[in-house]
């Protein structure tokens, strides 16, 4: 316990009427005395620095609330930004599946259409060599004249045999265009 | 009145907290706060050193159960302090945590008390007061304020 001397409490008391300045703290409650006057202001001083840290413990704790509600916002923002970020990685990935297969799609059908060509070309050249063929040999077993038909069949052989490789030709520059095109 | 606390806690606000509930409820005037385990470690150890002066020491040491930049949690110090600097305080923790599992360890490395750190720790801190002397006679076992 303290015990202040008479001076001391005069001046203690004149400072708080004059100025209004008390002890704070629990310095207050610790100090002894049977001055009826000093008594009463330490009672005040306790009781106004009571009313502070009420106060203060009032706000105190609306600060530890939002810094609990904050933190879990942040919490809760970095989970959404985890995902969004695992959900464009996921975007990304079915993105470049897509494109693959669109692709993929593409060069079939591309492939279908070449493959479809060169099976009626192919059927014509061959329908033209029998035809050809056909009459000629016809002839041949007839006895007749077969000088016109044989340099037709000539020509018609000639011909057909370009337009063959000039079709595998083609096909094989298809090709290889589209191989170049999948290295890129 | 309890003569002297030491508050172990890494959350400074909570220090303002505990100093007003304290002063309020007349709990104590004397309170000291640290913010990690090894800080506390550390006054212990000087304690101990110091030939175990048990006037210098606190009367009663209320402590987090995790504490950002310590080296150890809540509950090794209290184990330290029981163990390893001579005991003479009544000690417990203070954390918002409540799980059975963790007072399980608190009461093996020799806490005395638990109470559960809310918004509302006002009554908490006064059914401890009026616990105290129980806790100073040695006449109560470990107990839980929730």
């Amino acid at each position: 316990m303290v015990i202040f001397d008479k001076e001391t409490i005069k001046q203690l008391i004149n400072l708080y009427e004059s100025r209004k300045i008390g002890l704070e703290g629990n310095i207050a409650k610790i100090i002894e005395t049977d001055d009826k006057e000093f008594k009463k202001y330490l009672e005040t001083c306790i009781e106004n620095d009571n009313e502070n840290r009420r106060k203060r413990l009032t706000i105190t704790k609306q600060i530890q609330t939002q810094n609990t509600e904050l933190t879990k916002a942040k919490q809760e923002n970095e989970r959404i930004n985890l995902e969004l970020k695992a959900a464009l990685v996921q975007a990304e990935e079915a993105k470049k599946i897509a494109e693959g297969d669109l692709d993929l799609l593409q060069k079939r059908t591309q492939f279908e259409l070449i493959g479809l060509i060169v099976k009626i070309a192919l059927s014509v050249i061959v329908s033209v060599g029998f035809i050809t063929t056909f009459i000629y040999l016809y002839i041949i077993t007839i006895g007749g004249d077969t000088k016109i038909i044989e340099s037709s069949w000539s020509n018609m052989f000639g011909i057909l045999l370009t337009n063959s490789f000039s079709i595998i030709g083609t096909i094989m520059g298809v090709k290889y265009a589209s191989d170049k095109q999948d290295k890129k | 009145m309890i003569d002297s606390i030491l508050l172990v806690d890494d959350e400074d606000l909570f220090h303002l907290v505990f100093e007003d509930a304290c002063s309020l409820l007349d709990i104590t005037l004397s309170l000291q706060s640290v913010s990690s385990a090894d800080e506390a470690e550390k006054m212990f150890k000087e304690w101990y050193n110091n030939n175990n002066k048990t006037e210098d020491r606190p009367e009663c040491v209320f402590v987090d159960l995790n504490m950002i930049g310590s080296s150890f949690d809540g509950i090794e110090l209290i184990r330290r302090i029981n163990f390893e600097y001579g005991n003479h305080v009544i000690i417990g923790i203070i954390s918002s945590s409540d799980e059975p599992e963790e007072q399980a360890k608190a009461v093996k490395a020799g806490a005395q008390f638990w109470i559960v750190k809310t918004d509302d720790i006002e009554p908490r801190l006064e059914d401890f007061r009026k616990d105290f002397n129980k806790y100073k006679n040695g006449k109560t076992s470990f107990k839980v304020y929730k």
